[in-house]
């Protein structure tokens, strides 16, 4: 994409565009053109979106989730039940939880989840201010939901070793079948699962 | 079982092939670098979800491919078993990333449908007799461990799937070793790792235990057939991490010789499996890898009480190797209630007059069998007669008359 029919910042932005996930060189062109073509308007309030974005974010220092305030308004709010604390890898995991409309407690951002393969330690996730967490606060009850993965499962298998000797109560989300699924057509190791966490009726 | 037709697009020397195969014996005959060991290759890529001859899936590509943006390989063959007809899919495709990379997929299906590689075991079993399977005696273990993954992973889904997870704890356990020794850090992150690798390791190393107990079986008897009775051959499992006999006790010489008779206790081998990876910890973090558990076993070829691999002369070696996939062949007859397809890749010419003919004579009982040879010569008028000749030259086959 260096060719000198570009200008250097059109190039530098369609460069920038590119690191951004699920966006290849050729989308990364046509967004910077779009961008370029007469819509400045958009162009600047975009830019305006990114600076408030940067500016303004930081991390809730209670559970890590992205906020504007401090404590975020979850942590803030008086009416959820501030000792049960769900635990996720990503803030995007705190919303499809909210959509749910069906839990009323707080939550803890790990920022990922461990992957020796891609470098990902203990240390380099919200691990130890979690545990910081349920040594201060009154915390009845942790709710594992870190994702059905072999990195999602070897977190929470590393997050019960940390927390149980502190004597709070920890739990993992059940696994199993997709609602309106079909039995015939799930796969082995779901259907296995959903048979070992089967519940007593 | 037998394969009814084979489809090759992209696959090695083939840039496309459609062929179909009958039952009996098939000659596939050609000068060296034609396209016969591709073929088998093939077909064996169908039965295990992998190459049996390399490592690395995307060296199957076809040379031609690999300038193509998105490279691909596919193979397709209809097989006939007793019960049914069903066509088997293998495709290896080379996916764009978001982040400008590529990798490599490789999806698997059944009658069109798609499947876990897993569950291609038991669709398509092949017995696959290459020359280079001399070293099976005389070569590194990494190549006996293979050979047991490879026939395990014909037959058990359960196997394939143990083994990766197996193989995937052992790893991310190796990077956070290597991390631990660099930077330090928190060491309770093996543990559940090491719990992982316990309960995959066991099953896998059960597995490999079952599987060669049944083989020494025919193994022996095979041996003592084709040596005149005069040798016996036995396939002597040393597992890296014993799960009949821990260590310990072994050296002490503790248990009793029916040992293996026992009934398992697998919490049992889990516990004494845990205890010695927590031996071993400062040495493998000193070292960066894991070093006690089944990816560091061994299998040894006993005959008359000496090791073939050390002691075999070239000729002891080769009826070894022999022996072993005859006993193979048997091994899958009895466990799946099938005749496997027979592959044999120039290994008539390595053979003497009495085994050749002890090798052809089999043939007649088994359903399929293709075999790769650069002289005709080498086999009887009586065998050419009931048998298919195929000539295969620059990747394009031909079917030849039996004179």
């Amino acid at each position: 994409m260096t060719t000198a029919a570009v200008p250097p910042s059109v190039t530098q932005l369609i460069e920038t565009f590119a690191e951004l996930p699920g966006i290849g060189p050729k989308t990364a062109s046509r967004l910077a053109f779009f961008l370029l073509r007469g819509k400045s308007e958009l162009a600047l309030r975009l830019a305006e979106a990114l600076q408030g974005l940067v500016n303004n974010t930081h991390f809730c220092s209670t559970c890590y989730n992205v906020t504007e305030a401090d404590p975020c308004p979850i942590c803030a709010d008086q009416l959820r039940d501030q000792q049960l604390v769900c635990v996720i890898e990503e803030p995007m995991d705190l919303l499809s939880l909210e959509r749910t409309d069906n839990y009323h407690g707080v939550y803890h951002v790990l920022h990922g989840a461990l992957s020796p393969l891609e470098g990902i330690f203990a240390e380099d996730l919200r691990i130890a201010e979690l545990e910081k967490r349920v040594r201060e606060g009154a915390i009845r009850e942790i709710i594992l939901a870190t994702n059905p993965t072999s990195e999602g499962d070897y977190t929470a298998a590393y997050l019960v070793q940390r927390l149980k000797p502190l004597g709070v109560r920890v739990t993992r989300l059940g696994r199993g079948l997709p609602v309106g699924g079909d039995l015939e057509y799930a796969d082995a190791v779901t259907l296995s699962r959903a048979l070992e966490s089967r519940q007593d009726l | 079982m037998r394969i009814r037709s084979l489809s090759l697009r992209q696959f090695r020397t083939y840039n496309r092939l459609e062929l179909d195969l009958p039952a009996g014996p098939i000659l596939l005959l050609g000068a060296n670098a034609q396209g016969k060991t591709s073929l088998l290759e093939a077909i064996a890529f169908l039965a295990i979800g992998a190459s049996p001859l390399t490592s690395v899936d995307q060296q199957v590509i076809h040379w031609g491919a690999e300038e193509a943006s998105l490279p691909f390989s596919h193979v397709r063959a209809e097989v006939v078993r007793r019960d049914c007809t069903e066509t088997l899919e293998v495709a290896i495709e080379r996916k764009p990333l978001s982040n400008g990379h590529q990798r490599m997929q490789k999806s698997v299906r059944i009658d069109q449908r798609p499947i876990r590689r897993s569950n291609l075991a038991g669709h398509l079993n092949v017995v696959l007799f290459l020359p280079e399977d001399l070293a099976l005696v005389h070569g590194p273990p990494v190549g006996r461990r293979a050979y047991l993954d490879n026939l395990l992973s014909q037959v058990y889904p359960t196997y394939v799937e143990v083994y990766d997870a197996y193989r995937h704890a052992v790893s991310r356990r190796n990077a956070l070793l290597r991390h631990l020794r660099r930077h330090g850090g928190d060491p309770m992150q093996l543990a559940p790792l090491e719990e992982r690798i316990v309960r995959t390791g066991v099953t896998v190393s059960l597995y490999r235990q079952q599987v060669i107990r049944e083989l020494t079986i025919h193994i022996d008897r095979l041996h003592r057939e084709l040596t005149g009775g005069q040798a016996w051959l036995r396939l002597q499992y040393e597992p890296n991490f014993d799960p009949v006999r821990p260590p310990a006790a072994d050296q002490m010489g503790l248990l009793p010789e029916d040992a293996e008779e026992r009934t398992l206790d697998v919490e049992a081998l889990y516990t004494a499996y845990r205890e010695a990876l927590a031996r071993k910890r400062a040495q493998e973090i000193d070292r960066g890898m894991t070093l006690v558990g089944p990816h560091r076993d061994e299998m040894r070829f006993i005959s008359n009480e000496r090791d073939m691999g050390t002691f075999g002369s070239r000729g002891q070696q080769r009826t070894s190797v022999l022996a072993l996939h005859l006993a193979e062949l048997r091994w899958l007859e009895q466990t799946t209630g099938e005749s496997p397809v027979l592959l044999l890749d120039e290994v008539l010419a390595e053979l003497d007059r009495a085994r050749r003919n002890y090798l052809l004579d089999l043939l007649g009982n088994v359903e399929q069998t293709i075999l790769a040879t650069t002289d005709a010569e080498l086999f009887p008028d009586s065998f050419r007669k009931r048998t298919t000749t195929l000539r295969v030259s620059e990747g394009i086959i031909i079917p030849v008359e039996t004179p």
